[in-house]
């Protein structure tokens, strides 16, 4: 090749003067215009710039992106683009570093117009880099990049490239008379932020990027600002690497062009000098005599004066060099003083420290105590408006089969909910899970009986309302069926829907008047505010309950805000001798807000969640209530859901239990029951039950409607089928002298047993083999595709809870009898190793425990049996649904469950 | 990512047959060592560095020898050296036993990118052997390359004859010296360096170029690397545990670049943005544990991890915590910040809770959205703060953040704990 050559350079520059490097006359094309910084960016810039983007491409889509400008047209490729007839003679480049030089010939190719290139993209290939800079050279293309924010003309108003100047590019991008060129794109925008303080404003700013080739390097930089003559100077910003300084100063000693602006420039990056390996910028990498300090020199050497002293300033008419950007404001005031030329304004703010926000924790020395100011605009108003807000935020997404609540651990298959394991899980109570769930973090031991409180007060109910259950079961209806109808029936009743707007009203008291732990005198207005708003002299409905709830936020010895604030209304109301409007549901609300003021403040939780909480409650706590197995015989369920205060203390676990069995528990009873209903709380999003809520909140309907959702995606294959496993375990001990399968001393012959059941299943193994049916049934609960292959295998699963009944002395005789099985299974020859007891056992061996004494008695039917184990599973999973509730309401979008057509399929 | 040496260096010049010297590594038996010294009469004993390392001559770290008892006393002299090597004091993790080839003549020759030509160029010398600074600018020429043609045999030999290179040498370093740009333009290097190419007369009195000594730096942009086959671990050296673990979330969106300055410092920096990096790291010299870019927009997963493993290892050591950067231009300041405070919070849950100061000097998109996400947890957390805009100089606010530190160490973490716990 012949390069072309454009004087003074001995290599192509097309651009003459900083005026044509970018104005309002050039039309950009993007490339990649809808990956997500481009779609984020060109917007900005399409409307910062008047509507200067013709076209963009999106290899393989095509469509708009939409503006405020406008629609900007959307191809598949720069063909596309130029068919259609857009003209243009920049190009954009957001791709991934390996596509960027396929991109930038792909443009070359087809558009013999194109004379620039800006290259947004980091982490270009050195190797790609040297290509792009042969080919554009080669075809006379200037490129400016890679790894750069672009450049903007502000006399033009026009930004090409990436977001110099941030979303609000206006605000930086003051119109004046230097012109910058800064390694660093951020340094771009905040050396222009920096200049308004000493009155000076922008003509161009170029974000050269720093890999080791600057294609739009200084040399070609300080030609084009020569010639502009809007420039009256220049800062740079200058980092380790490269002899593009050298080269540019040589060239000036030279007198290759005839140069007199003054500079400003800041190197930076000494400490770079003995590092081997890039970090920030790929090309600020120091060889032997790049550094900082040879380039600090070079410029030195130019200026003919030292680094500018603010003490002592000293500047030349070359200019002068400052040792950190925050100088450079101040050097150049003395610069333009000395070539006698004024600022282009009234100088605006300044940079002195000025703390936004503090804490009031402890005092600092006092020449460190520098006050609080209120920020510059806008942003004076937003810290207004956004100390209102409190809580998680989460970007909207389709949340179609994901979830932010939950999964199974790919590495050890075990699901999890927030984090925790289920075997964690199985470790706590129901209401320590039920807290968890909505509050991702366990409720501090202080506020449990409030939460058994609550949870048992909405056990409270109509009896009559069972009628409705009753004909349900008798007509065969599954558990989930009629717990799941007086679910839907909750809708949004009247007690949830205000006491929702009571937890509103709460956290918008403590925003809003800023009052935290610490304030010691409530302001007047938020007392005046609270007796216009939330008192009233009418008179409201009182209760047993209502006094007991009230007695409990008096006496709370919490140290939270919410609490307090809620404690000071009462002390309010009273002292005012007037009632809290809507009193029962105002007290709900200040429990609920209190338990979950610290996960809301860790942003673990929404403040929507908190809204909500007392929903989730009531509605988990009604499956429980619904889910009697013997309503006239069941004393413990009369008393739990009559008016009268009565067990409302006691563990609502423990409550649950006595709901499902009509007995009180033992220790071991009770661990097994909560081990049982943690181990089932999720299994992951992709569960059915989990998509049937997911679903539901999809369609937008109310949080009782969606845990119908999940109660409809249970059945006989979901939920009932531990029934079957129950059933296996029971043909089996039938008509055994079994008593109390916790003890030890059974006196069964397990072995025979496990025996009985190899061979019977060997044989009818063996006779379906003969009838050519290889889809043979298996035996329940042993087996699991993941934890297979070994001699002997083990679900890490089973072996936890096998554990932890050990630890705890709880034997349980069914689970000692599938280790023999399964045992036995390998040692007549009919599997291959020792099969794994998987999880599921665990369920069905503790279920058929805990009802054992039931069926043996003879006081629960088969049908209640199965119901029951129906039952507990429906327990596990509503704890979880839970948490997927709350994650997909806080960020998913309206109807997001929808399967696109595209992966539907017709079958015939 | 640099090697030097022949112990893989020789891996890479096989891939485009460029002859190298014979060599042992020190598993070799004495029988093998003695075989060695019966064929090249002497051995070059060097020691094996992992990463680019330079200057083993100067720092009596290359021994020749003729004998066996020679050979394994240098063996252990060598095996564990240190050498000091830009800021680095390293040690050795072996050694090589390398054939010594007699030559009239020692050549030095590297390709490399030029920042002024902005192209590849080689440098070559037929006085090589030594550092090619020190040689005059008349013994040694500087040739540029075009980047889809390659080296140019005309290009050599022109180069080679203006500097006065005996004739008999000319013709077998140009049938050979081209093979070296497919290795480096085919497998991601950046720079390549022989020196010496030392010039072997073969039975025939053919002359063949051997390389002696070899230094080569890697793109770690450019994956061809990969395809060399070379043990990442041999650029273990360069990286510390830390920076492993924060470099494996690597990718083309959002930087993720650290560098471990010191790690008995009390300032964990985060500085967003290449320029931030540059001055912030100059602005806290020792005070910083490390150096740092995370922006370009990292998205919210790469910001939590990145701050997971960024307090997992420091959040005990430090007294202050430090976020800065300029007015950022499409680094959302909420998705950050919510990736570095629920890391923080997560951290304390899971660790316990230990005071430490936060200074943060920040500007851009969401940045009052971001600042109080921040805020609100670290008043959950009752730990103390200050916040400045993007009106406030970065670097007094650095400044301000060393201050703080100086008073957290002194007393200030005392007073803190006495009076908050």
């Amino acid at each position: 090749m012949r390069p072309i050559k454009t004087k003074p350079f001995d290599y192509f520059v097309g651009i003459q003067s900083l005026e044509e490097l970018v104005n309002k006359d050039s039309r950009v094309c993007i490339v990649n215009i809808l990956g997500s910084e481009s779609r984020k960016v060109t917007p900005v810039s399409h409307e910062y710039s008047g509507g200067n983007i013709v076209a963009g491409v999106q290899y393989g889509k095509h469509g708009v992106l939409e503006t405020r400008r406008g629609d900007i047209p959307v191809y598949q490729s720069v063909r596309d683009v130029m068919h259609e007839g857009h003209a243009f003679d920049m190009g954009v480049i957001y791709l991934p570093p390996s596509a960027v030089s396929q991109a930038v010939s792909e443009m070359i190719q087809l558009n013999e117009d194109l004379k620039r290139i800006v290259i947004v993209t980091e982490k270009v290939s050195l190797k790609d880099s040297r290509n792009v800079r042969y080919i554009c050279q080669e075809a006379g293309v200037d490129v400016i990049g890679a790894n750069c924010l672009g450049v903007a003309n502000v006399w033009d108003h026009v930004r090409v490239g990436g977001a110099l100047g941030g979303d609000h590019p206006e605000e930086a991008l003051v119109k004046g008379s230097v012109a910058i060129h800064s390694n660093s794109g951020n340094f771009t925008t905040t050396i222009a932020e920096y200049l308004k303080t000493k009155g000076f404003g922008i003509t161009t700013a170029v974000s050269s990027g720093k890999d080791v080739i600057i294609h739009f390097a200084l040399p070609e930089f300080l030609f084009a600002a020569q010639n502009d003559s809007r420039t009256k100077a220049i800062v740079l910003y200058v980092e380790p690497g490269g002899y593009y300084e050298r080269m540019a100063l040589e060239m000036i000693r030279d007198r290759k062009f005839g140069f007199n602006k003054p500079i400003v420039v800041c190197v930076t990056g000494r400490w770079k000098k003995n590092i081997t390996r890039a970090v920030g910028h790929a090309g600020a990498l120091a060889g032997s005599g790049d550094d900082a300090l040879s380039k600090e020199q070079w410029f030195d050497d130019y200026f003919g004066v030292e680094c500018f002293d603010p003490k002592h300033p000293a500047v030349s008419k070359r200019g002068v060099r400052v040792s950190s950007i925050q100088s450079i404001p101040e050097a150049m005031k003395y610069v333009y003083e000395k070539i006698d030329e004024a600022p282009d304004f009234e100088p605006h703010g300044d940079l002195s420290l000025k703390p936004w926000l503090g804490d009031k924790l402890i005092r600092v020395p006092v020449e460190l105590d520098i006050p609080i100011v209120k920020a510059m605009p806008p942003y004076d108003k937003q810290i207004q408006e956004i100390n209102k807000q409190v809580g998680a935020h989460y970007l909207r997404q389709s949340m179609r089969n994901k979830s932010g609540a939950s999964r199974m651990h790919p590495a050890t298959q075990v699901s999890e909910l927030h984090g925790k394991s289920v075997l964690d899980l199985s470790q706590h109570t129901m209401e320590e899970n039920i807290y968890f769930s909505l509050g991702k973090v366990m409720p501090e031991s202080a506020d449990i009986p409030t939460i058994n409180l609550i949870l048992n007060l909405f056990l409270k109910m109509d009896e009559s309302r069972m009628d409705w259950v009753d004909i349900g079961r008798n007509n065969g209806a599954t558990p989930n069926a009629y717990i799941g109808s007086q679910i839907a029936l909750i809708g949004n009743k009247s007690l949830l829907a205000k006491t929702k707007a009571q937890i509103q009203e709460i956290i918008n008291l403590i925003r809003e008047f800023g009052v935290d732990e610490r304030t010691t005198h409530f302001p007047e207005e938020m007392d005046e505010y609270i007796k216009s708003a939330m008192l009233t002299k009418d008179p409201q409905l009182k209760s047993e309950v209502s006094e007991m709830l009230m007695k409990e936020i008096k006496k709370s010895k919490k140290q939270c805000i919410a609490v307090q604030v809620c404690q000071h209304i009462i002390q309010l109301a009273e002292a005012s001798q007037l009632e809290i409007r809507d009193t029962y549901e105002f007290l709900l609300g200040s429990i609920a807000t209190c338990i979950f003021w610290t996960p809301m403040l860790e942003k673990r939780i929404t403040r929507e969640a908190v809204e909500d909480s007392m929903t989730y409650f009531y509605v988990v706590s009604r499956i429980v209530a619904y889910s009697v197995i013997d309503r006239p015989n069941n004393k413990f369920w009369k008393k739990l859901i009559d008016a009268r205060i009565s067990n409302i203390n006691a563990s609502f676990t423990e409550n649950a239990f006595k709901i499902l069995f009509n007995r009180a528990p033992t220790a071991a009873d009770l661990y097994e029951f909560k081990t049982l209903i943690g181990l089932t709380i999720t299994n992951g999003p992709g569960t059915i039950s989990a998509k049937g809520a997911k679903e539901s909140v999809s369609a937008r309907n109310h949080i009782s409607m969606a845990f119908v959702g999940y109660l409809s995606n249970t059945g006989f294959a979901h939920g009932g089928n531990g029934f079957e496993a129950v059933k296996f375990l029971l043909d089996n001990f039938k008509g055994s002298a079994l008593k109390d399968p916790g003890d030890k001393q059974h006196g069964i012959d397990l072995n025979a047993i496990a025996l009985r059941v190899v061979k019977q299943y060997a044989q009818y193994k063996q006779e379906a083999k003969e009838l050519g049916n290889l889809d043979y049934a298996k035996i329940p609960c042993v087996n699991h595709p993941v934890f297979k292959g070994n001699d002997i295998n083990i679900d890490p699963r089973e072996k936890f809870v096998r554990t932890e009944f050990e630890q705890k002395a709880i034997y349980n005789v069914f689970l000692d009898f599938y280790h023999r099985l399964v045992q036995g299974l390998f040692d007549e020859g009919v599997t291959k190793n020792v099969f794994c007891v998987n999880i599921d056992a665990v369920l069905a061996v503790i279920s058929l425990k805990l009802v054992w004494n039931e069926i043996q008695g003879g006081t629960f039917t088969e049908k209640q049996v199965q119901d029951l184990v129906f039952t507990m599973f429906l327990f596990g999973r509503a704890i979880g649904t839970i948490g997927e509730i709350a994650d997909h309401r806080d960020r998913g979008t309206d109807m997001d469950c929808r399967t696109p057509q595209k992966e539907l399929r017709f079958v015939l | 990512m640099q090697l030097s040496g022949l112990r893989y260096g020789a891996k890479l010049l096989q891939l485009v047959e460029f002859p190298v010297a014979d060599f042992l590594t020190g598993s070799a038996t004495n029988e093998e060592l003695q075989l060695m010294l019966d064929k090249y009469k002497k051995l070059v004993v060097k020691p094996i560095f992992n990463g680019g390392v330079g200057k083993k001559g100067k720092a009596g770290l290359i021994k020749i020898v003729d004998n066996l008892i020679d050979a394994i006393a240098a063996k252990r002299d060598l095996y564990f050296a240190e050498h000091t090597y830009g800021n680095k004091v390293i040690r050795a993790n072996g050694v090589t036993f390398e054939a010594f080839i007699p030559s009239e003549l020692e050549v030095y020759f590297s390709i490399t990118s030029s920042s002024e030509k902005r192209e590849p160029i080689f440098t070559i010398t037929p006085y090589g052997g030594v550092d090619i600074e020190s040689l005059p600018a008349d013994k040694k020429i500087t040739v540029p390359i075009e980047p889809f043609i390659g080296l140019k045999s005309f290009s050599i030999t022109n180069s080679l004859c203006d500097l006065g290179c005996p004739e008999e040498f000319i013709s077998p370093l140009v049938q050979n010296l081209p093979k070296l740009w497919t290795l480096f333009n085919d497998y991601g290097l950046t720079t390549l360096e022989l020196n010496p190419i030392r010039m072997f007369k073969d039975s025939r009195g053919r002359l063949i170029p051997y390389a002696c000594d070899i230094k080569a730096g890697f793109d770690q942009d450019n994956p061809a690397w990969k395809r060399v086959g070379l043990p990442p671990t041999i650029f273990q050296s360069d990286v510390s545990q830390f920076e492993s673990e924060i470099n494996q979330l690597r990718t083309y969106q959002g930087q993720s670049d650290v560098l471990e300055l010191n790690p008995n410092g009390t300032i964990i920096p985060f500085m967003f943005g290449g320029g931030a990096n540059s001055a912030a790291t100059e602005t806290l010299g020792s005070l910083a544990i490390f150096s740092s870019d995370f922006g370009g927009n990292p998205p919210y997963e790469k910001m939590y991890e990145i701050s997971r493993i960024v307090f997992k290892y420091w959040y005990d050591k430090a007294n202050v915590l430090l976020i800065i950067g300029g007015k950022a231009n499409n680094t959302d300041i909420y998705v950050t910040f919510k990736g570095i405070f629920d890391a923080l919070r997560d951290h304390v849950a899971a660790h316990g809770r230990k005071p430490i100061y936060t200074v943060i000097g920040r500007g851009g998109p969401n940045l009052v959205k971001g600042l109080f996400y921040g805020k609100d947890i670290l008043d959950t957390l009752k730990l103390p703060y200050r916040v400045f805009g993007y009106d406030t100089s970065m670097i007094s606010t650095i400044e301000y953040a060393k201050k703080i530190e100086q008073w957290w160490a002194d007393k200030g973490k005392e007073e803190f704990i006495a009076k908050i716990g």
